[in-house]
């Protein structure tokens, strides 16, 4: 319950950044998009940059908060990471949000934003439900070794 | 180049940073590596009988993504309260410009768009959160070549909806 608390306040938290920093406005994605803003690529670029420096000092140490060991795995390489990444780009582009960005747009009251989340449930829907099929020619790993 | 409510976007640096803590904090005090994308695999699995979505990693501890999507949705509606008060709109910008459809329109538009938002990202295994954010920062090959290819591809779709169709 206490660690529930905790994801919502970070997830509140990371909401109000993405949609604060411009994440969340069409404009500027078709912009970053256009090579006519650089805010977004400012914004993951410290990102990945601070997150970086935090990753290296914490596996460098290997515990986290009270002493647990850090566990990161790795996400997958395979035919799937270039074919879904395009599908994606072109959601991204079209609808001017990626997945979180979609939720924060329902909370700022962006009505389009609701016919997008109803898109992203169906198309994880789908996937979910011909994932045994798609394994092989995709070569993805099996369902059970799936973030969760 | 303004936000909701006619605000003036955080400065990158501020914003880029605050993501690093929040991704951080997560990791530190829960083990738990950023990702949003799955977390509509979790929403899915409230209701979903297929077995992919029974699969253990998605229950018990493993829908901790439920209250942190719930957050982001609360994270969007304090960001409108606070600034300047929550306005329900369809007004889309440069969509609006350049396609001008009404709410009909738009509402296939972006239910397409979403699609293929939820087949690319569970097939490339994560968004710009788990790839772009975590994985980039954490140096792993899938990640590089995700962010790259989520670039390439929305910069092409950008490009040929607002500069060459419409």
């Amino acid at each position: 319950m206490r660690q529930n608390t905790l994801f919502l306040v970070l997830g509140t938290a990371f909401g109000l950044v993405l949609s604060r920093g411009g994440a969340t406005d069409y404009d500027i994605i078709q912009r970053m998009f256009l090579l006519e803003s650089f805010q977004l690529y400012g914004i993951l670029g410290t990102a990945v940059l601070v997150t970086g420096l935090g990753l290296r000092w914490m596996e460098a140490r290997g515990r986290r908060a009270g002493g647990a060991p850090l566990a990161i795995r790795s996400k997958p390489f395979n035919r799937g990471t270039v074919a879904g990444s395009l599908l994606f780009g072109v959601g991204w582009s079209m609808t001017g949000m990626c997945p979180g960005p979609v939720l924060v747009n329902i909370g700022e009251g962006k009505l389009y934003a609701l016919p997008a989340f109803a898109g992203v449930l169906v198309g994880t829907w789908l996937v979910g439900r011909s994932y045994d099929r798609l394994r092989g020619p995709l070569g993805l790993p099996p369902a059970a070794e799936r973030d969760g | 180049m303004l936000l909701l409510n006619q605000l003036t976007p955080l400065p990158w640096w501020l914003a880029g940073s605050a993501i690093a803590v929040i991704t951080l904090t997560l990791l530190w005090t829960t083990g738990r590596r950023l990702g949003i994308s799955t977390g509509y695999e979790n929403l899915c699995a409230l209701v979903s009988d297929q077995p992919y979505f029974k699969r253990s990693g998605l229950h018990g501890p493993g829908a901790w993504r439920l209250p942190f999507l719930a957050g982001l949705l609360l994270g969007g509606l304090l960001s409108a309260l606070l600034g300047g008060g929550w306005h329900p709109s369809w007004a889309l910008g440069l969509w609006d410009q350049s396609i001008g459809a009404g709410p009909l329109a738009k509402s296939l538009w972006m239910f397409a768009g979403g699609l293929m938002i939820g087949v690319g990202t569970r097939i490339a295994g994560g968004c710009t959160s788990g790839h772009g954010v975590f994985g980039v920062a954490h140096l792993e090959k899938a990640s590089w070549l995700a962010m790259l290819c989520f670039l390439a591809s929305g910069m092409l779709t950008t490009f040929v909806v607002h500069r060459l169709i419409f």
